[in-house]
């Protein structure tokens, strides 16, 4: 993509990223694809994370404990960490960029307007989350989130995804993501709260800021620090290894795989 | 860029919407496309449609009663359909059509009783059980008012374009979809329905040996014009596209330029798309005393039609899905041989085909007409093989 369009998209995360702060519930009006109210929650927070790429090691921990904490089916992820080989074309110096990506509980969320059942909702504390029972399972959330952090779950055979583990932090615990993470990397906290990390830190570092796919105008409140914004969009990039093959050619079954 | 960038590990992200969802679109578009076809002779009384909108009406309820069965199919939870209705949400293009539907579905079914009845009561002496529904359906001898039929008509052609509206909104909102987020979507999902639609009719035509030369050049002029409109509409979205230079088009170019499947796909399209245009305007303009002879081929173009229809929205909603949002490459895609599969695309046809061998056991489709009552239908009403016997210059293929 040429030097310009990459740079007014750096600007456009940027700026959202200061914008994502501003309450939107003018927004929150009756009307086709327009968002719904939210309901339950602490109205007196609003969660978000910020992620500090420079602690990042890569080491999947969020991923698996995630996993675990939350029963996804395999191969399935509410959280995972993209892991790109960058080689600078002159001097063929290599390194490696690590993106952990989860859902954005996005201060506009494109997936909760669409849903025909209102199953999945924001709380008023900014999490947006799904009502199992409620679900019928029509797939539409996962296809209208631009950040594929949705998925049918195999096992219940709903919508799924991350939920910044309300459930602990309701027990005043730490997501499991942030809870094992090695370096630190995932801060989690209410931005309401001046005196809480995740404020502190977005204040000091409020111009370095950038969220993934601003122009998509989500408002998305995950926040990323140490960010190259040439990762904000689809990275142009080379798969290596889409699939995992057995000693016999065949790909290794996932759990429901073929369903 | 002056660096290259390697994905080591990228989560395979499965589609969404299974091929129900293809099917669905597909028998939908059918169903308001073919409405429209009928509405000529049955609503707005033109008596030279009368044979189309006979075939048209037949095509019209069958996918109307199958289209909702594969949507059906096509949620995870299949059961929990009445929450459409429990917790109904304004903001969802998707909870809008689940209100527009059953009332779509309905008026078809009114419509047709209302244009069968006549028929129905005539055969009630038949017998077996033709006449056993035909006593059952037809629900007394008092004749069925003309306007009765026409105001259905309308109700349900106007519910049509809510259909019409709704399916092609629910895709077109999806930002996170570019190549669904463009307003030339919904308008192409319409023409290419007339496009299938005229297409089946031509097939239906010949398949049920009805082989009306009138249907042929209605239907021949209704694909060459559906054809035109979404040539147009496909120049206008690829124009408005590379002039603005964001969004689907764009979208689609990367996906050409990426991917040598999409490049078939895109190739294959724009091919049929031109051979069939080129083919149906070629039959159009032929003398009219050669006419006859080579409009007995034009189930053949139909095929084609239908092939295009269902291939169009293929690759809008299944091809679509596998382009990567966040990862590098394309997911890949394999069509599982089960319900979700194969056995769903199989399993939508052959429920349509038996709502088709059901209705034309059961029910005399051929002589529906616009009201009337049971005297109005010819004891003397030819049937299917003589009045394709007295078709002069057609000959007959198989």
């Amino acid at each position: 993509m040429d030097h310009i369009r990459r740079s007014l998209l750096g600007q456009l995360a940027r700026l959202s990223a200061g914008a994502a702060l501003m309450p939107l519930s003018s927004v929150a009006s009756a009307g086709i694809n327009s968002q719904p109210p939210r309901r339950e929650g602490d109205p007196t927070k609003r969660y978000g994370m910020l992620i500090d790429l420079r602690q990042c090691i890569g080491c999947q921990a969020c991923t698996v404990s995630c996993h675990i904490e939350n029963d996804a089916p395999l191969g399935k992820f509410r959280t995972t960490v993209s892991q790109y080989e960058v080689e600078h074309q002159e001097t063929g110096e290599l390194a490696t960029f690590m993106l952990p990506r989860l859902c954005n509980h996005c201060e506009n969320p494109p997936c909760i307007p669409v849903c025909p059942v209102q199953a999945t909702y924001q709380q008023q504390d900014g999490i947006v989350v799904v009502d199992s029972d409620r679900c019928v399972g029509c797939a539409y959330c996962v296809n209208a989130c631009p950040y594929d952090a949705r998925f049918i779950n195999d096992k219940t055979q709903t919508a799924d995804k991350c939920t910044f583990c309300a459930h602990r932090l309701e027990a005043g615990l730490l997501p499991a993501c942030v809870e094992s993470c090695v370096g630190g990397a995932r801060i989690i906290g209410d931005m309401r709260d001046p005196e809480s990390q995740i404020s502190r830190m977005i204040a000091e570092h409020r111009d370095e800021l950038m969220v993934l796919q601003p122009e998509k105008n989500t408002l998305p409140q995950v926040f990323y620090l140490g960010m190259d914004e040439r990762f904000t969009t689809r990275p142009l990039a080379e798969p290596v290894a889409l699939e995992v093959l057995d000693p016999q050619g065949k790909e290794m079954g996932y759990e429901f795989h073929g369903h | 860029m002056n660096s290259m960038a390697i994905e080591l590990l990228a989560p395979r992200y499965a589609i969404a919407w299974y091929p129900w969802a293809v099917q669905y679109f597909f028998l939908i578009a059918l169903s308001y496309a073919t409405l429209w076809l009928a509405a000529p002779a049955l609503v707005f009384g033109k008596e030279k449609w009368l044979p189309t909108a006979r075939l048209a009406l037949l095509a019209c309820l069958t996918t109307t009663l199958v289209a909702p069965v594969a949507l059906l199919a096509d949620l995870h939870q299949p059961l929990r359909f009445w929450h459409f209705y429990a917790f109904s949400t304004s903001s969802s293009w998707m909870s809008i059509g689940s209100l527009v539907l059953p009332l779509y579905v309905v008026g078809v079914l009114v419509l047709s009783w209302l244009a069968w009845r006549p028929a129905l009561q005539a055969n009630r002496q038949a017998p077996g059980l033709a006449g056993l529904v035909a006593r059952l359906l037809s629900l007394g001898s008092s004749p069925t008012p003309r306007a009765l039929l026409v105001l259905v008509g309308l109700g349900t052609l106007l519910l049509s374009t809510g259909i019409m509206l709704y399916t092609g909104a629910e895709l077109a909102v999806v930002k996170a979809r570019p190549l669904w987020n463009t307003v030339w979507l919904p308008p192409m999902l319409v023409a290419t329905g007339f496009i299938t639609a005229a297409g089946l009719l031509l097939v239906l035509n010949r398949v049920s040996g009805m082989r009306d030369t009138a249907t042929n050049g209605q239907m021949l002029k209704v694909l060459l014009g559906a054809c035109v409109v979404a040539g147009l509409v496909a120049g206008s979205w690829f124009l408005d596209g590379i002039n603005a230079n964001v969004g689907s088009v764009a979208a689609a170019l990367d996906s050409v330029r990426e991917s040598p499947s999409w490049r078939s796909t895109a190739l294959w399209g724009g091919l049929t798309g031109v051979a069939l245009f080129g083919a149906v305007l070629y039959l159009l303009t032929r003398p009219a005393a050669r006419r006859p002879a080579l409009f007995a081929w034009a189930w053949v173009l139909g095929l084609v039609a239908i092939h295009m229809g269902w291939m169009f929205r293929w690759v809008v909603l299944m091809d679509v899905q596998h382009v990567a949002r966040n990862s590098a490459g394309f997911h890949h895609y394999g069509i599982p041989a089960g319900s979700s599969g194969l056995l769903g695309i199989v399993g939508t046809f052959g429920l349509w085909l038996a709502a088709v061998l059901l209705i034309d056991l059961l029910i005399p489709w051929r002589q529906a007409r616009q009201g009337g009552s049971a005297v109005d239908i010819s004891p003397a009403q030819p049937d299917a093989r003589s009045a394709a016997a007295t078709t002069e210059g057609a000959p007959s293929h198989g």
